[in-house]
This record gives structure tokens, sequence and C-alpha cells, in this order.
């Protein structure tokens, strides 16, 4: 075959066709069929996905005082690759960061290109070493922005608030029950860097706004609180106890207006808080004691079984029952109702549970709340312990009336007696009021829930006008009465649980916990002091050492929320002697 | 001679060149618009990152500023202050007190709900 001109053309041009198609090919696959891949892997080189941070909601008290709060920090970081006289900047980090020369030369060795030298740096350090480094021209030092909680009042309220962890979720308290409202929805922002490291505003990406946290409103009024704290640390310093917690509660709506425990730590400087002081013991569980004879008198009174005049032999002060002795702390013989509950008499509460029997009586006991959560927004509160009457021994209707074979945490006890003051109707304890947005509007609020009537306003009020002879000169707590307002009220001296079994002689777990005023109750007041250290073992009665703090206390509150005094019932002391606790106690 | 030399000579055509450089000058000036506003965006979003960082740093100054107001003004501050005598109280004696009936708070905030609390008893 001769090769002439035209098919050599043709040829080439062939080739040429083949070869500009087979380019075309590729160009469409990596353009097309490859796009997304290809562009993600570029993105990858030059995009970067920049977070910005939500800020953590602030935590308040009723009166919008803030409990917790955000300070911002930097976290400092080195890019070892970027550093360009290790030499020179060495000195000034140690002298501006407080760092050891030789931490800080081990942890710029090599070449990592992400080392933390140090978090939480204050702000106006940060901005000097900023400076200081720019003028050396030290190269390598990058700042991120942080923040950390403040908690301005300390101690004050620490179990309440709790606290967060290093990645500012909360760990413990309202800061752990309430991370969903206060954590906040972090954002982003896609950026391109420069080969410098800069960031092209120009071509900013995706961009989402952070949502930062919630506020969230408590039911605690520092006031109140304030009261609380100075006489929790009187009575501290006073009877030495081990533990002891001081509640105070709105009957009406369960809101918890102060709450205080001891031993306690600052929120600021955790680092060397012992787990047992981090322990919220309002939550946590107790021995009652003679408090819960209220809930053996109103279940027979409530049944109709007694009247508050109706007298039941208290066998002169020593019963045997189910062939074990169970005496009374003084002999008595006929009592009525109300008596029983005046002098606290063991036979005579026991006498009512019985009336009642052991599936009724149980049944009270859990309608009161005890054995369950109330729901609280507390973290990590315990139900308590009390027994359904299958496992009950022969004796156990004769002890659990006065508060023994049962646990019960001292916030089941206050709402247990909130009841009371609440014509029957047990209202779940609440400690977060509300959740507004950083403009103030409100998200949630969180109203009063009624769980259910316990017993009828009539019974209530019987028990009530009972418990007010309690804070007579014929109770037990005489010294919990407030001039000019009447008090109802229960006390109770409970002997601690011996861990290995059976009861620690002479420690106990005094208390007292009542109402005032007994017509409108305001608020209600528990006061607890385990292994109290009394200057003869005598004194070491609920009504004496718990119901005086009681007193102070309720004085105090009254003269705060500004409730009026019953000319008849003799006047509220001066200001001057409520400014303060009793001087002699100091 | 002359009449070749006159041959040689083409003959330019004013109208196509001037539309051809008005078409050059203006692509010129286009792509010269098109760098001077590149720049411009460059220089702007270089400064809206400095005013950007610049309002970051002035926030942070006004959270720490509120934070120290809130330690300053803490009751626990105001306590301390209290005990070092700084501050002083006075207490208002009796007769100085004039008792008003608490204003009544709104019904909504006390009214009891009676439904199960879904939360107890977990």
């Amino acid at each position: 075959m001769k090769w002439n001109s035209r098919i050599r053309c043709a040829l080439v041009c062939l080739g040429f066709t083949a070869l500009f198609s087979t380019f075309s090919f590729r160009l469409v696959y990596l353009q097309m069929i490859k796009h997304d891949e290809y562009a993600g892997l570029a993105a990858e080189k030059h995009v970067y996905k920049q977070a910005i941070y939500a800020e953590r909601g602030s935590i308040l008290d009723a009166n919008n005082e803030i409990l917790a709060h955000n300070i911002p920090v930097e976290t400092m970081v080195a890019d070892a690759t970027h550093l360009n006289n290790r030499e020179a900047l060495i000195p000034v980090l140690h002298e501006a960061l407080k760092i050891p020369i030789r931490e800080l030369s081990e942890k710029l060795e090599g070449d990592r290109r992400y080392i933390v030298l140090k978090r939480e740096v204050p702000e106006a350090v940060a901005v000097a070493l900023k400076e200081k480094l720019r003028a050396q021209n030290l190269h390598g030092i990058y700042f991120e922005r942080d923040s950390t909680r403040m908690y301005p009042n300390g101690s004050m309220l620490c179990h309440v608030i709790g606290f967060t962890d290093f990645e500012h979720r909360g760990i413990q308290g309202v800061e752990s029950s309430m991370e969903e409202y206060l954590h906040g929805q972090d954002g982003y922002r896609y950026i391109e860097h420069n080969r410098a490291g800069q960031e092209m505003v120009l071509y900013r990406g995706q961009e989402r706004a952070p949502r930062n946290g919630y506020q969230v409103h408590l039911t605690i009024d520092l006031n109140l609180q304030n009261i609380v704290e100075n006489e929790i640390d009187a009575a501290m310093r006073e009877y030495t106890p081990q533990k002891a917690t001081i509640i105070l509660m709105r009957p009406r709506t369960g809101e918890i207006l102060a709450m205080a425990n001891r031993p306690h730590f600052d929120l600021n400087q955790r680092s060397e808080t012992k787990p047992e002081e981090m322990k919220n013991r309002a939550i946590d569980m107790m021995e009652p004691g003679s408090t819960f004879k209220i809930v053996s008198a109103a279940a027979a009174l409530n049944e109709h079984k007694v009247r508050p005049d109706t007298t039941i032999f208290c066998e002169n002060g020593l019963w045997n029952f189910g062939g074990r002795p169970l005496h009374d702390h003084k002999a008595y013989g006929e009592l009525s109702v109300r008596d029983i509950l005046v002098k606290s008499s063991n036979i005579g509460a026991a006498k009512l549970a019985i009336s009642v029997g052991e599936q009724k009586f149980y049944e009270y006991i859990r309608r009161f709340g005890f054995g369950e959560r109330t729901g609280i927004e507390l973290p990590g509160e315990i139900g308590g312990v009390i027994r359904p009457p299958q496992s009950w021994s022969r004796i156990s209707i004769t002890r659990i009336p006065m508060g023994h074979e049962v646990a019960v945490t001292p916030l089941q006890m206050t709402s247990a007696m909130a009841t009371i003051a609440n014509d029957g109707k047990l209202v779940t304890p609440r400690i977060v009021k509300s959740i507004t947005g950083e403009d103030g509007r409100t998200v949630s609020t969180f109203s009063p829930v009624v769980l259910r009537q316990v017993i009828s306003p009539e019974t209530a009020a019987e028990i009530g006008d009972a418990l007010r002879g309690v804070v007579s000169d014929r109770g037990t707590a005489a010294a919990a009465a407030v001039p000019g307002f009447t008090i109802s009220g229960k006390t109770g001296t409970a002997q601690k649980v011996d861990p290995k079994g059976g009861y620690e002689h002479g420690k106990y777990v005094v208390s007292f916990t009542g109402y005032l005023p007994s017509e409108h109750p305001e608020f209600v007041g528990l006061v607890v002091l385990d292994d109290a250290h009394t200057t003869k073992p005598e004194l070491n009665y609920g009504g004496l050492v718990a119901g005086p703090i009681f007193s102070r206390i309720a004085e105090k509150a009254a003269r705060y929320l500004n409730l009026e005094p019953h000319e008849e019932l003799g006047k509220l002391p001066a200001a001057g002697r409520v400014a303060l606790t009793n001087p002699s106690r100091r | 001679m002359h009449a070749a030399r006159r041959k040689a000579f083409n003959s330019v055509n004013a109208a196509s060149l001037a539309r051809w450089i008005a078409i050059t000058a203006s692509l010129a000036i286009t792509g010269l618009i098109y760098v001077y506003l590149s720049l411009q965006l460059h220089d702007l979003g270089d400064r809206k990152k400095a005013l950007e960082n610049e309002l970051t740093s002035v926030r942070a100054q006004n959270e720490v500023a509120s934070a120290q107001i809130a330690a300053l003004t803490s009751r626990s501050a105001m306590q301390r202050r209290l005990k070092e005598g700084y501050l002083k109280m006075i207490p208002i004696s009796e007769h100085n007190i004039v008792r008003m009936n608490a204003p009544a708070r709104p019904p909504e905030e006390d009214a009891l709900q009676p439904i199960a609390n879904k939360r107890a008893g977990k």
C-alpha cells in the first residue's frame, strides 16, 4: 500500500483526535466524576472547621444574685516547628507563667505541633505575654480562648451548686442536673488559611453561631442561705458535730429557700477537697428518730382509729412487746394522742402504729414520700430504706414509729413536715425556679407539683395543733420557740447506727423540724446534727441542741420575710440581737 | 520606484484599530479593577478580622470586669469586709421598722398543679 499524503494527514488527525479525546475523558473524569473527592482533599489542605465555643450559662439565686459565672482565660499552646528562638523564649515563658525552666525545656523539645504549655492563663497575663512575644519577635506560641467557672461565694451553697470538670461539663449539684440547659451549643465556621497560617476572611465558608447556655435561677434565697450558713457555722463551733444539715423550704410550693451542710468545701479550690466533704447530706440517709412519730400519729388520726384527745396507756415507761423491752425517756401513764407527740412517747407512738396495722402503717410511710426519691433537681439523691412489712420482725411495728429500722433523707423529713404544714398535700421539693435565655426571656418555669393528698386537711390541722405543743413549756422543744410566733415542730434524738451492727453508745443524731407561723406556714425548717458534743450527755437532745438553732434561724428568717408577729405572743427581739448569733457562742 | 513604494504600504483601518485599542484598554481596565477590588476585599477581610479580634478582646475584658464585680459584691466578700471592719452595719431599731403587708405573689407562681410527678420515684 502506498502512503499518500492524504492518508498520512488522516492518520495524524486521528492520532490527535484520540489524544485529545483521552485528555477530554480524563478531564471529564476528574472534574465531574471525581470532583467531590478531590475537592475534599484540596479543602483538607486549606479549609479548617473552627469551633466557636458556646458560653456556659450562669446560675443565679431567687433574687438574681450570681452563684456561678464564667471568667475568660486562655490556654497557651506551642507549635515546636514554628519556634524561632527557644533559648530566648524559655526565660520569657518561665517569668510570665511560673513554669519551671526544666519543664519548659522538656515540653518544647522535638518537633511536636501541639504542646499545651498551660491552661487557664488569666486574660491579663495572656495580653502582657503576647506583647512581650511580639516585642522580642518570638514565634510559635499561640493562645486559645477558653473560660473557667467562678463561684463568687466560695463555699456557700457548695453542695447545691456543684462544679464542672475539665471539659466544662457539670459533675455535681445543679451544674450537673441542669447540664443540658447550662451547656449551650457550640457553633462553627469553615475558614481558609494562607501559607503563613493566617485566616483569609474573604474565603470564609459556612458558619453557625453558637447558642450560649441558659441561665438557671434557683429557688434559694441568698439572704436566708446566709442566715443558715452563719448558724450552721456557729453550731459547728459550739457542738463540733461530725456532720450537720439545715434546710429551709416553703411548704406551699416546695421551693427550697436554703440548704447548708457541713463539712463543706470551697468551690474555687477543689483540688484538696476530700470526697466526704463533697457529699450533700441533705439528700443522704440518716435515721430520723422521733421526728418520724408524726407518721404514726397522722396514720392513726387519718384512719379515724383515734382522736387527738383519745388517751393511750403508755405503760409507765416500760413495755415488753415481742419479748423485747421498749422504753420511754420518762414514765408516762395515760397520754392523749396530742401528748404522745408533745412528750415524744415511744410507747405511745408504737401503740398508734399498732392500731393502724402493719400494712396500713407502711402505706402511710410511703404516702409521706419515704422510700422514694423526692425528684429534686439534685443528682445523687437517695431514696432511703423502708422495708416492706413482709420483711419486718415482730417488733418492727414498735420500732419504726420512733424512727428506728428506717433510713430517710433530711429532705424527705422536711418534705413530710411540709405536708403537715400544707394541709396534708405532699408537694415535690424543688430547687430550680426557672430557666431564662441570655436576653432574659423565660425558657422554662418549674411550677409547684402536688404529688398527692397524704392525709386530710383536718388530720393535718390536728397534727399541727399537737406539734404546736411540742414547742411549749410542756413539750420537748421549748427552746425552739420564737417570740411573737407560733411554731409547730418535732424533735428527734436517734442513737447512731454502728456500721458493725447495732447502735453506737453515746453517739446521737439530734434534729428538730418545724414550721412557722403555725396558722399560715411560710417556711419549714430542719436542723440535723450528727454526733454533737455537749458539755453534759443529758443535754444531747434534739430539743436542747437543734431546737435553739432552729429558733435563731426562724427568728431571723421571720424578720427577713417580714412576717408580722402576734402582739400577744411577745414582741420580736430588737434587730441588734438577731443580727448576730449568740455572741457568747463564738 | 515611487509607485512601487506606495504599493508596499498597507493601509491602516483607523476605526478597527480604535476598536481593538478600546477593547484591549477596557479589558486591561477590567483586569486592573478586578485586581484592585480583590485586594480591597482582602484588605477589608483583614480589617474585619482585626476588628473581630478587638471585639473579642473587649468582650473578654468586659467579662473579666463583670466577674470581678460579681466576686467583689458577693455575699462572702461583703461579709469578709464586714469582719475586717471596712464596712459597718447599724441595726435598725424596732421603732424605725414599719411593717407593710407583703405584696401578693403572682397567682401562677404559687398555683398548685395537681399532676403526677414523672421525676419522682425514678
